[in-house]
């Protein structure tokens, strides 16, 4: 750019959120004397219509080619401020924005230093704004296709929404069912409606949309590319069936040596069924599966004179020979479906968890009242003496939620209502039941928990609110300490059952899909979306969006609708067939760079690589940068030696005079 | 040190058509001084050493070459380069490895156990420099000094240079070949040879490094002798932005010291190159060792042992600690 700069500069009052801490006026007059700067104004709210008139027509008028805009931080208005620059017909990256809200006003109450410090940060924004260059962003084919990781409640809701509009969904689940959590729950709060009932038409719809490809059974392995052009490797691992001839019949598990020996995952371990299984009734797609880790067959290469399976399958379905396979295959949005994980309640010895058989958890309470849980929807546990209908029940809730002992402070919000369900659940089942809810608050916030925590009361269920210090035998019952704090009374509560209201925590293989697409955390260690509150199902990887529990623990209904908001989000680049990259991304010098690789390694979103350049003859590796990846952090340039990666808008040369500005020497 | 034993095994990989030369030492002109020496045939291989006095690092030497543009229709030569290294100069090498300065198909790593070298300006006030170049050899575990005709017993502890005596690594950690046997590591200090500078207070610290970069006459000895300083733009030479103004005062030079080791955190494997060349006298291998003291101490890493291993700038895992950092 030859041509002499000419900036404009904009202070915004913000309301009252800027001009009553910082003097606007005095850092407009102030604005006026800075080098290159032609005109200075300020006006009430910047980013409203008559606000970008202003710059819109000065840009006409006084020839502008700079604009500096003083108000909030870039990531609230700076597309706004960018549009406006574009529509009066310069460059949009044209524009610096000086934060005199967020970085100024906001955090001072001393006027006068605020002000001060408001004209030094409009002084190093025209700094900058002067030698800021213009850039061009561009557009990328996307690919109309999605991949959704986890086929529980969310990730069949966004792929049956994705599906739907009209696009092809590749639907991987590493479970041998889809279904997910849902499906092992009994009736969901507060309507009491079966939890199966309304989740397996929307099962069977998954595995039969004709848009939607399903892989149970299947991890995804590899992910490369970026938004509207991802490239994913799944494995699809042996089920030692041939699904193309599994009729689901069941003859082979009926015949398994192991039939009724191993601990089933899907009922948390409370029933049993052999190495050859279906998870649970009404699984989809009703095929089952060898578990390899426990097969005679597959584990000693001997099961007595030949596997039984092979033998009572009519189909011939059983093929022991079979491999892992994988799939490869392009999308354009990737949707995180992978829920959560209970709280493991021997974090938590003092109850006893790991001790009493009659100390079980939330989830092994769904499968115990389950009808098509292990004892057929009765409550019968073993006290450790016999099998007993047990009389005096207690629900402990909070157990590894609002616990920093255990590291998670977050509240799990499902326990209470899951608690009070299955409270009423027992009442219903054992009518002369004496039920006790220990807790430390009921958060009852949703639509109809109110009234159903209500309900529960007055069916008989008492709340004593108190947090038990302690659970131990006596005789054949479990002794609860604790303290009623209400009434500053300690108790000793006699019972035969313990039901944990454990909470929500991540997967515990989290971190494979965090390396996997590059995902963050937050505190909580749940998937960290882009922003709180207006990009809640969106996250720092472009094209990667989020939904359920793997982003926060929450109820049916908010992952229904958090689902429906990420498929939503994944459709925009699907629909719109094009993805926009943003131009302020790295740039390697190749001149310079030495092909170290370090910023390959630093890179958070792979969006460097090193390739091989012909430098007067020598063939040299130097790194690239893939623009439509690179989301212009500057973590490569803060770890190059050379200096031969930055980003543009952010370079060595534009920084620091910003900075010698905020210094006041130049 | 069986010189024999190494000259065989120099002839034997110089006279190998893929080679193009062979890095080694030979006597120097005078007094203690030893050469770099690059041998490009077998008849060459007569006057390599090995003796207590090759100090030098000569891992430079893999990336300070030229690399002068190729004609039109030629070839660059890409015939392999043999080095001599000890323990500290193996691992430059594994650290150009990892940050891929140099190819592994291209360097013959001849592999010499160290039983540790002299630093000859400790000797030359009782035995002062003298025309002919002076021998040394291995005694045991002190040094022999032939001196003016005479055969000098010298105690290890009198002569050892001081990176030797902090040396963790006497054994080269990559080699393709080896000549001589392992030789037993000794205890280094604990403190790196920075426990004096440590025990300093702030304004203390302040005034003896004042003192130090003051010395500084910006000849950039140390930055061209380091074999992992090898940008060949370096950041120091710019004047858009200029990083480091030219004029030579205690501000730019402080930035400078203090710009080189940093970029050398984590990166350098203490062979002491920078300080031994410093002509004027600054204690540069301090800078050094208190930087990889801190990345040893609280990363548990050490550049340089593993060629197939992440950069330490470049990598981190999550129990990282995070409390001393600003």
């Amino acid at each position: 750019m030859t041509e002499k700069p000419k900036v404009g500069v904009y202070v915004c009052h913000c309301g009252i959120n800027i001009a009553a801490t910082v003097d606007v006026e005095a850092v407009t007059e102030y604005a006026k004397g800075l080098p290159n700067v032609v005109i200075a104004r300020n006006y009430a709210y910047m980013c409203s219509d008559p606000g970008q008139l202003l710059i819109k027509e000065d840009i006409k008028e006084k020839g502008l080619n700079r604009v500096v805009v003083a108000s909030c931080s870039p990531r609230m208005h700076e597309p706004t401020f960018r549009k406006a620059l574009q529509e009066a017909g310069l460059n949009p990256y044209f524009l610096e924005m000086a934060n005199i809200r967020e970085q100024c006003s906001w955090v001072h109450e001393d006027r006068e230093a605020a002000t001060e410090k408001a004209k030094q940060l409009v002084a190093a924004a025209v700094s900058k704004a002067r030698l800021l260059e213009p850039l061009t962003s561009r557009e990328v084919d996307a690919e109309p296709s999605a991949l959704v990781i986890g086929a529980g409640i969310a990730g069949i809701q966004a792929a049956l929404d994705i599906a739907d509009a009209g696009f092809k969904v590749y639907l991987v689940e590493k479970s041998p069912s889809v279904g997910g959590r849902m499906a092992q729950l009994d009736k969901t709060f507060p309507t009491l409606d079966c939890s199966a009932c309304i989740l397996t038409p929307k099962m069977v719809d998954a595995a039969n949309h004709p848009n939607i490809e399903l892989f149970t059974y299947s991890e995804v392995e590899e992910v490369s590319g970026y938004i509207g052009n991802f490239e994913v490797k799944v494995r699809k691992k042996a089920r030692y069936v041939d699904v193309s001839k599994c009729t689901g019949c069941g003859a082979c598990a009926k015949e398994c040596r192991l039939a009724g020996r191993i601990p089933n995952e899907f009922d948390e371990g409370l029933g049993k069924r052999g190495a050859i299984y279906l998870p649970f009734p009404q699984a989809v797609p009703a095929k089952y599966t060898i578990d390899p880790e426990k097969c005679l067959f597959l584990t000693r290469g001997k099961c007595g004179k030949g596997p039984k399976c092979v033998e009572a399958c009519p189909a011939g379905a059983i093929d022991f020979e079979q491999e892992d396979e994988i799939v490869s295959f392009r999308v354009g949005a990737i949707l995180v479906a992978t829920g959560f994980d209970v709280f493991d309640p021997t974090k938590k010895p003092e109850y006893g968890y790991a001790d009493y058989p009659n100390v079980i958890t939330g989830l092994e309470m769904e499968r115990l009242v389950s009808a098509s849980g292990p004892t057929g929807g009765n409550i019968v546990i073993h006290n450790g003496e016999e099998e007993i209908v047990p009389k005096d029940i207690a629900f402990i809730q909070c157990v590894g939620s609002r616990d920093k002992s255990v590291g998670n402070e977050y509240c799990s919000r499902v326990c209470c209502m899951y608690t009070a369900k299955q409270a009423h659940l027992v009442k219903d089942k054992i009518p002369d039941a004496r039920v006790r809810v220990y807790y430390m608050d009921v958060r009852a916030f949703g639509k109809g928990f109110e009234e159903f925590y209500d309900r529960v009361r007055r069916e008989g269920i008492r709340y004593v609110r108190g947090n038990p210090s302690e659970i131990f035998r006596r005789g054949n019952k479990l002794v609860i300490k604790v303290e009623d704090t209400l009434t500053a009374t300690p108790l000793e509560d006699e019972v035969d059952l313990v039901v944990l209201a454990v909470g929500l925590e991540p997967r515990r293989d989290a971190r494979k899909i965090i390396e996997l697409l590059r995902l963050s955390q937050s505190p909580d260690r749940f998937f960290l979306e882009a922003h709180p509150k207006l990009r809640p199902v969106d996250t720092a990887t472009d094209g990667v969006y989020l939904a359920g529990c793997c982003q926060g623990p929450k109820d049916i209904p908010d992952t229904v609708a958090q689902a429906k908001g990420a498929a939503a989000s994944a459709l925009i680049p699907l629909a719109r067939g094009k993805v926009a990259i943003d131009a302020q991304v790295a740039e390697v010098n190749e001149a310079t760079c030495r092909g170290c690789g370090f910023c390959v390694s630093i890179c958070p979103y792979s969006a460097i690589e090193l390739v091989t350049v012909n430098r007067m003859g020598h063939m040299v590796e130097v790194a690239r940068v893939n623009e439509a990846l690179c989301k212009g952090c500057g973590s490569c340039s803060a770890g190059c030696l050379s200096d031969s990666i930055q980003p543009r808008s952010f370079r060595d040369r534009q920084i620091l005079p910003q900075i010698a500005a905020l210094g006041g020497t130049r | 040190m069986d010189l024999n034993k190494l000259r065989e095994t120099a002839a034997g990989i110089v006279s190998r058509e893929d080679v193009k030369y062979l890095i080694g030492w030979r006597r120097g002109t005078f007094g203690y001084r030893v050469s770099p020496y690059f041998i490009e045939d077998a008849a060459g291989v007569e006057e390599l050493i090995f003796s207590p006095l090759c100090i030098s690092n000569l891992a430079t030497y893999l990336t300070l070459v030229e690399r002068l543009p190729v004609p039109r229709g030629q070839q660059p030569d890409e015939r392999k380069v043999a080095l001599l290294v000890k323990g500290c100069d193996s691992r430059a090498v594994n650290q150009l490895l990892v940050e891929k300065g140099i190819n592994r198909d291209r360097v013959i790593v001849v592999g010499l156990p160290c039983p540790g070298m002299v630093d000859w300006k400790l000797l030359a006030e009782k035995y002062p420099e003298t025309e002919a170049p002076v021998e040394m050899r291995w005694q045991g575990d002190d040094f022999l000094l032939v001196h003016n005709g005479q055969e000098i017993v010298v105690p290890r502890a009198e002569a050892l240079a001081e990176k030797c005596r902090l040396c963790r690594h006497p054994n080269p950690v990559i080699s393709d070949a080896t000549v001589g046997e392992p030789v037993q590591p000794w205890e280094p200090a604990e403190d790196s040879g920075v426990g004096e500078i440590e025990a300093k207070s702030a304004p203390e610290r302040w005034a003896y490094w004042e003192e130090q970069f003051s010395k500084c006459l910006r000849c950039y000895s140390c930055r061209n002798v380091c074999p992992l300083c090898y940008c060949e733009d370096c950041i120091l030479d710019r004047l858009n932005p200029t990083w480091v103004n030219r004029a030579f005062n205690f501000s730019e030079n402080t930035a400078f010291h203090l710009a080189r080791a940093f970029h050398l955190a984590g990166r350098c494997i203490e062979c002491g190159e920078c300080e031994r060349v410093c002509p004027a006298g600054i204690p540069l291998g301090r800078l050094n060792r208190k930087l990889a003291k801190t990345v040893r101490e609280e990363y548990g890493f050490e550049p340089g042992l593993d060629a197939e291993g992440e950069p330490f700038q470049a990598s981190y895992r999550p129990e990282d600690p995070e409390e001393f950092i600003l």
